[in-house]
C-alpha cells in the first residue's frame, strides 16, 4: 500500500479542502492501533486508530491524513440524507 | 460510490433549490460565508452557487490552512530545511508557498531535502528510516490535521525517537471567525460551519456565534447537497426568527467532538500567545505551539530561524480575499500576474483556495475578459 499524494489527481490538498474521506475497516493490523481500509473505490490505505475507541472491522470511518478521527454513518438512502 | 452518491442526486439537488427559493424575501440581499476550504472548492466545482437565487451570495473566509500562512514562516521553514542533514519533510501544497525569497520546492531545487508526505505519521516513518538524519515536520492545518500531529509524536516519544522534530503551524478556527464578526468590513448573515473541524471540536464551540453575535450557524459536509441543505437550513432560521447553531453533517459530527483527539491535543500543544494570519495580522490565542512536555521535539527551539515578520507583496490583495471583502476576480491581479502556475499570493497556490478555485471553475461561467 502506497500512501496517496496529498495533492490528488483532482488536485485536492488535504488541508487546506479538511479532507475526510469514508472508509471500511477491513481489516485490524498489529501493533493494534492500525486497521486497514478501503475506500470508496476499494483501494487499501493503513490507517492509524489512535483517536477512536473499540473500532472493528466492518464499521466505517472517516480519515484525515493517515488518521481516523470520526465514525461515518451512511445513509439508507439520498432521501434519507436530505430529510 | 458509497458515502458520495446520495449527496451528488441531481433530482434531490433541484428540490432544496427550489426550497431555497421559496423561503428568500424578494429585495432582500443575503451573504452567508463558509470559513472551510473543502466547502469553496465543492461550491466551485459543483456549481452551487449557481443553483442559488441571485438575492444569495456566499462569501469566502479564511478556512485554508496553508493561504493563511505568512511569508515570514515559510521563511522560517526554509531555513530550517537547508541546515545540514535535515530531512524537511510538508504537505504538498506547502511546497509552492511563496516565501520572501522562493518557495521549498525552490529550496529543493537548491538542494535541500524536501519531501513531501501525506500524513505526519509518514515522516515518522522517513525518521525511523534514518537515523542518522534529522527529520522535521512542518506541521499545518486546523483542529482537524492537529490531533494527527499530536498522536505522531505521542508515538514519536513512545518509540524513544530522537531525530524527529516538529515546527508547528497549527492554527484554530474560533479567533478569526470571531475576528471576522468583530470587523466593520463585513456584514454577513450567517455561516456554513467546518464539518470536519467539528468532528474533533464537536457543534458546541460554535454557539457564541448565534449568542453574541446573533447570526445563525449550520455545521455542513462537503457534498453538493450537503451544502445546499446547509444553506436551505440557515435561510430558514432567518426567516423563521430562529438563531442557533445546527447540524447538518450529523452522520460524522458528534455534538461533543472527539474527546480522544481533544486529550491528545491537550497533552502535546499548548496555545500561542499570538500568531500572524496572512491578510488578518496578529489574533490571540489562535495558533499553536508544542507544549513544554514535548520541547525536546520542537524544531524552532533546535534550529535558529530568522523570525522575521515580511510584508505581503504589494500586489498581493489576498487578505481582503480571505477576510470576503473582495471576490477573487476581483483582485487587480487576478488571472493576470498571479495564476495557479505562478502564484503571487497563498490564495492561488491551493486548489481549495478562493482564487485558485474560482480560476480552475468558476472563471469561464463569468463574461469577463482576463488580461
Amino acid at each position: 500500500m502506497s500512501p496517496a499524494s496529498s495533492v490528488d489527481a483532482a488536485e485536492h490538498c488535504i488541508t487546506c479542502g479538511d479532507e475526510g474521506i469514508p472508509m471500511q475497516v477491513r481489516a485490524l493490523a498489529a501493533p493494534g492501533s492500525e486497521a486497514v481500509c478501503l475506500d470508496a473505490c476499494g483501494a487499501p490505505q493503513l490507517v492509524a486508530l489512535d483517536l477512536l475507541d473499540g473500532v472493528s472491522v466492518g464499521e466505517s470511518v472517516l480519515v484525515h491524513a493517515g488518521v481516523a478521527i470520526a465514525r461515518a454513518a451512511a445513509p439508507a438512502s439520498a432521501a434519507e440524507a436530505t430529510a | 460510490m458509497k458515502f458520495v452518491d446520495e449527496y451528488r442526486d441531481a433530482e434531490l439537488g433541484r428540490a432544496v433549490s427550489a426550497q431555497i427559493l421559496s423561503i428568500v424575501e424578494p429585495g432582500r440581499h443575503y451573504k452567508l460565508m463558509e470559513v472551510c476550504g473543502g466547502h469553496t472548492h465543492s461550491i466551485y466545482r459543483y456549481g452551487v452557487d449557481d443553483l442559488l437565487p441571485s438575492n444569495v451570495e456566499l462569501v469566502h473566509g479564511p478556512g485554508c490552512p496553508v493561504c493563511v500562512i505568512p511569508m515570514g514562516r515559510v521563511d522560517d521553514g526554509i531555513a530550517i530545511a537547508h541546515q545540514p542533514g535535515v530531512i524537511f519533510t510538508c504537505f504538498g501544497d506547502m511546497l509552492r508557498v511563496p516565501g520572501s525569497h522562493g518557495t521549498l520546492l525552490d529550496a529543493k531545487a537548491q538542494g535541500a531535502d524536501v519531501r513531501m508526505v501525506y500524513s505526519p505519521l509518514d515522516a515518522l516513518r522517513i525518521a525511523r528510516e534514518n537515523p542518522e538524519r534529522d527529520v522535521v515536520f512542518f506541521a499545518i492545518g486546523f483542529e482537524t490535521t492537529a490531533p494527527s500531529t499530536a498522536l505522531t509524536l505521542k508515538r514519536a516519544r513512545a518509540e524513544g525517537l530522537k531525530n524527529f522534530f516538529c515546527m508547528c503551524n497549527h492554527v484554530t478556527i474560533l479567533p478569526p471567525l470571531r475576528a471576522l464578526l468583530e470587523s466593520p468590513d463585513l456584514r454577513l448573515d450567517g455561516f456554513i460551519g467546518p464539518g470536519h473541524v467539528c468532528t474533533v471540536v464537536g457543534a458546541r464551540p460554535l454557539q457564541f456565534i448565534p449568542a453574541d453575535y446573533g447570526r445563525p450557524v449550520v455545521v455542513s459536509g462537503f457534498e453538493p447537497l450537503d451544502l445546499l441543505q446547509s444553506i436551505q437550513m440557515i435561510l430558514a432560521q432567518l426567516a423563521e426568527g430562529r438563531c442557533e447553531v445546527e447540524n447538518q453533517y450529523k452522520r460524522v459530527v458528534p455534538e461533543d467532538g472527539n474527546a480522544r483527539a481533544l486529550e491528545v491535543m491537550a497533552e502535546v500543544f499548548e496555545l500561542r500567545p499570538h500568531f500572524e494570519w496572512r491578510g488578518l495580522g496578529f489574533i490571540s490565542q489562535s495558533a499553536l505551539k508544542l507544549s513544554e512536555a514535548y520541547a525536546d521535539l520542537d524544531a524552532e527551539l533546535r534550529y535558529s530561524v530568522p523570525g522575521v515578520r515580511v510584508a505581503d507583496p504589494k500586489a498581493c490583495q489576498c487578505g481582503e480575499v480571505l477576510k470576503g471583502v473582495i471576490k477573487p476576480w476581483e483582485c487587480k491581479v487576478f488571472g493576470s500576474a498571479c495564476t495557479p502556475e505562478h502564484a503571487i499570493g497563498t490564495c492561488m497556490v491551493s486548489p481549495e483556495c478562493a482564487c485558485a478555485a474560482y480560476y480552475n471553475y468558476g472563471r469561464f461561467a463569468r463574461e469577463r475578459e482576463v488580461v
